[in-house]
């Protein structure tokens, strides 16, 4: 055997027993974050047990802000979920090698957050029990309906992105894990569907990735540009503009590699990964940032210049809460804390580092969140004539306590089916083809 | 063309003579007066209900029952009355915000003062001009935003021009509140402030009421269908409120009759933000040569 | 105490209004008994070429005209009667009176409408309707002009054709590849082990 094959088969070996080891080994702080979580989904789940007793009547919303943190919570889940084109289409396409661990760490994020999409989206509506009205009286020319269309599209493209990549990886559980579990043997044999790194196989695996690559990137751009003409279709302002497509795009696309870079951090930390997941890696998702929220920047700046120059009527008044009114603290935060700092901040080198940027990229996604409910609220509370002659309550919005666990419970069960997900399967691809030199950090790094 | 109104007010004038000249025989009858409209409203009524159950109803409510049998159920409700297109005109310059429009709406529709279907808005073009008050109802758009925008078609356009909301299918997303320019949709938050009503449901009243759903302004097709005046029309003392049939080419407020053309031409009828293309049904008459002066503390309007 | 105020109003004006509804009643029959008699009303409608007319004439039971006879005309709509002619029109020495009918007035959908010519509150004569239908009004639209058209705001089965076509296009195409990709993968699970690899 020569010394390069013999270097191959140590750096197979180890990067195997890397990778596979959370599969077998449940420690103490998993037990206490998935208890966490599900403890925190038991108090949403009783807010949403007192929502479908009562009516929408918990929440705070009321007859001008008719739609609330539900709806600014869903949009920032489509938002979330582009992440797993962007790595699985635009990077790949650009034949970026870095970006390979990453991409199942985004294809999971992704499949995450659409489906939290959906639940909240179910959670938003006044008749939950209704919900296959949607299908039964489907009327086409309803944005809504293509949105619903889309979602489902993207959910099942998400679900098979994740899957075309875990193939091999699963049929390496299945044949490598022998201490696992009755029912975690039986869900790897099935998923395996008789993988065996036959060349046919793999053959046809990589015509379905580059099938995928492609087509997943429409569909993403869909996903959030229908999401936004949910507003887009109105006259409210702030929603009246043909920007709100590529503005939403743009954002999300920012959020996204903020959540990524969020997830590199943990998962690193806690599974050990930091020959895999190395600093170069948040480097470069650190300038890949600082591109992504350039544009975003690019589409606010285009999206508020135009209003605010104008200042026509309940347009400018809509501009003017925002800058110097009721909303402006929290405009300001999300622009400058969220958007601007973290530019100017991503420039430097130092910063670029796994711990700066985690904790800016917290802003980054705290921002996102706090954007969207900028985007949704307020301008609903702008209608073209005066509101008048209804209870005080109708004119503010401070969501109740039932919105703000029901949301707090989305995100736990956002982040719990990313655990369960990271828990079942290798986080970074195992199986891939590289030249392997003598100096790679998995053979030399040092725990 | 308005020789109507002027033989009401003469007779009105005339009323008021008499009634003037016999003050003194009349007060003599109020008591007994008192004590008869005491007994009448105490008094029950046995009626069938529509699945066959008789029950007792004092009197003073059937008046308000009444019409709610008139309404179509949900799938005739989708069609509209043959032949019709109604039309509504609003004249600016008689409201004095009596309110009495709004409180008839809310007694027919059963609804709570803090979320009524029509609004009567203090309204002022700049600071310059003087301000006025603005009745607001459903516009029932030609070409309505919230209709677009319905996911499963709760909310529809009827050929008679109405835009009305089965509460049956409706699976409360809200879309249409967001999508209306003019914030005319209200929202069941909560279960309905009438407890549960035992009457068949029609979109036409938009009764009983249903939690989680929408409701709006509905121009009362209950009413139309008998070929009486919406509500508000005929509860306005003022004469704002002109309603009518656009293919007969004539609206009335109950008082006198004009023909439309006539009467938008003639004062200068006018949409409310004609620019966003929504092309409603609702049209106003400037709110010029004022009948009233512009007051904020009117004695009625103190009441809701 | 406001409220006690608005009731004893109340009061008292539904007893003026008794009051006034007894006297009145008596001065009714009592007057029919003696003055009060039946007008009669020939109708004669006049069509030019552009414009069209409605003379009447009022004679009384003697085939007398009667002069300085008010007479009121409508045309039946929905919710009222439209007053048709001038604000008041009383016959002249010969008995007669004549209105213009617009020309512009909507009618049915055969262009009917019904006339209405009345005596109201006249002091000599009692009240008398006359209605008359004639085919004077422009015919509405017919009835299948109000079928719904295919529109973004018509029921689901009236979308537009390029919107259904567009967007069925669409899901076909993604659906399309989607479907094939599983299938790809059910190909995938039948390529049997033959020169096993195992790597």
């Amino acid at each position: 055997m020569s010394k390069q094959g013999e270097h191959k088969q140590e750096f197979n070996d180890r990067r195997e027993k890397d990778l596979l080891r959370h599969i077998l080994k449940t420690s103490l702080s998993y037990k206490l974050w998935v208890g966490f979580l599900i403890l925190v989904i038991l108090i949403g789940t009783y807010g949403y047990y007192r929502q479908l007793k009562y009516g929408l009547i918990v929440t705070a919303m009321r007859d001008y802000t008719s739609w609330g943190i539900y709806i600014s919570n869903f949009v920032f889940f489509v938002a979330i979920s582009l992440v797993g084109s962007l790595f699985s289409s635009i990077l790949k396409l650009n034949k970026n090698e870095w970006s390979k661990p990453l991409t199942r760490i985004s294809e999971i994020i992704a499949v995450s957050a659409i489906i939290c999409a959906i639940v909240i989206i179910i959670v938003d509506m006044g008749r939950p029990d209704r919900f296959f009205y949607v299908i039964k009286y489907l009327r086409i020319q309803s944005p809504i309906i293509w949105d619903v269309i889309i979602i489902s599209t993207y959910l099942v493209i998400s679900l098979i992105l994740l899957y075309t990549s875990l193939l091999p990886d699963v049929a390496l559980c299945r044949d490598r894990l022998t201490a696992v579990p009755k029912w975690k043997k039986k869900l790897y044999r099935i998923m395996a569907i008789n993988w065996h790194n036959d060349p046919k196989q793999v053959a046809m695996l990589q015509k379905v990735t580059k099938i995928l690559a492609i087509s997943v990137l429409p569909v993403a751009f869909a996903i959030h540009t229908v999401t936004s003409w949910l507003f887009a279709t109105t006259w409210r302002p702030g929603w009246d503009s043909t920007n709100l497509g590529p503005y939403f795009v743009s954002g999300a696309f920012m959020a996204g590699a903020a959540a990524i870079i969020i997830a590199m951090y943990f998962i690193r930390k806690f599974i050990n990964l930091n020959a895999y997941i190395t600093e170069s890696h948040f480097d470069k998702m650190g300038k890949l940032l600082v591109l992504l929220s350039l544009v975003y920047l690019y589409f606010n700046i285009n999206e508020y210049l135009g209003p605010a120059f104008k200042m026509v009527g309940v347009e400018g008044e809509h501009i003017t809460e925002l800058f110097v009114g009721k909303y402006a603290p929290m405009y300001w935060f999300v622009q400058l804390g969220g958007l601007v700092l973290p530019i100017v901040l991503l420039l430097f080198k130092g910063m670029r580092r796994s711990l700066p940027i985690s904790i800016i990229s917290t802003f980054i996604i705290l921002g996102a969140w706090f954007k969207r409910f900028l985007i949704v609220i307020p301008s609903l509370q702008h209608p073209y004539l005066p509101i008048q002659g209804v209870d005080e309550s109708y004119l503010h919005y401070n969501p109740t306590w039932e919105e703000w666990t029901i949301t707090l419970a989305s995100f736990a069960w956002f982040l719990l089916i990313i655990t369960v997900l990271i828990k079942l399967f290798p986080i970074i691809p195992i199986q891939k083809h590289e030249h392997v030199s003598k100096r790679h950090p998995i053979l030399n790094f040092q725990k | 063309m308005e020789d109507n109104e002027h033989k009401t007010d003469s007779r009105r004038g005339f009323l008021k003579k008499i009634s003037t000249g016999s003050i003194l025989a009349a007060s003599g009858l109020a008591f007994s007066s008192l004590s008869s409209c005491k007994n009448k409203s105490t008094e029950k009524t046995t009626l069938l209900t529509p699945d066959g159950k008789l029950v007792q109803v004092p009197n003073s409510e059937i008046e308000a029952m009444e019409h709610l049998y008139h309404g179509a159920p949900p799938k005739e409700a989708r069609k509209g009355i043959p032949g019709k297109k109604f039309v509504m005109v609003v004249d600016l310059s008689k409201c004095k915000n009596a309110r009495k429009c709004v409180q008839a709406c809310d007694k027919h529709h059963n609804l709570t003062p803090d979320r009524p279907y029509i609004k009567v808005l203090e309204m002022q073009d700049n600071e310059e001009s003087s301000p006025y008050w603005m009745p607001k109802k459903c516009f029932q758009c030609d070409n309505p935003p919230c209709v677009k925008v319905c996911p499963v078609g709760a909310t529809f356009k009827r050929t008679d021009g109405i835009v009305l909301i089965d509460n049956e299918r409706c699976i409360g997303c809200r879309f249409c509140m967001a999508a209306c320019p003019y914030s005319a949709r209200v929202f069941n938050w909560g279960n309905p402030p009438e407890g549960k009503l035992d009457i068949p449901y029609s979109p036409e009243t938009s009764l009983p009421s249903k939690h989680g759903t929408v409701a709006k302004c509905d121009f009362c097709p209950d009413m139309l269908r008998q070929d009486k005046l919406p509500h508000c029309v005929s509860a306005c003392p003022n004469g704002v409120i002109y309603f009518g049939n656009e293919l007969e080419d004539a609206v009335t407020n109950g008082e006198e009759t004009v023909r439309l053309s006539t009467l938008l031409r003639d004062k200068a009828g006018y949409r409310y933000m004609e620019e966003l293309g929504t092309k409603p049904r609702v049209y106003y008459l400037p709110p010029v040569d004022r009948l009233f002066p512009f007051e904020k503390e009117n004695s009625e309007n103190k009441t809701s | 105490m406001k409220t006690t105020i608005i009731n004893i109003i109340w009061i008292l004006k539904i007893s003026w209004s008794l009051l006034f509804i007894f006297f009145n009643f008596h001065m009714v029959l009592g007057q029919e008994d003696e003055s009060m008699e039946d007008a009669k009303i020939a109708l004669d409608f006049v069509a030019d070429t552009d414009s069209k007319f409605i003379v009447a004439t009022a004679t009384n039971s003697n085939n007398e005209p009667i002069e300085d006879l008010e007479l009121y005309f409508y045309v039946k709509r929905s919710f009222s009667n439209l007053p048709i002619g001038d604000i008041f029109n009383a016959t002249d020495e010969n008995g007669t009176v004549k209105i213009e009918f617009p020309n512009d007035l909507p009618g049915d959908s055969e262009g009917n409408v019904t006339i209405l010519v009345k005596v109201i509150d006249s002091d000599l004569y009692n009240d008398l309707t006359i209605e008359t239908i004639k085919k004077w009004g422009v015919p509405s639209l017919p009835p299948d002009q109000f079928q719904e058209k295919r529109s973004l705001w018509a029921a689901a089965a009236n979308a537009p054709i390029p919107l259904i076509l567009i967007i069925s296009a669409l899901i076909f195409s993604i659906w399309f590849i989607i479907f094939y990709i599983i299938y790809m993968f059910f190909k995938i699970s039948k390529i049997e082990i033959i020169n096993s690899k195992s790597y």
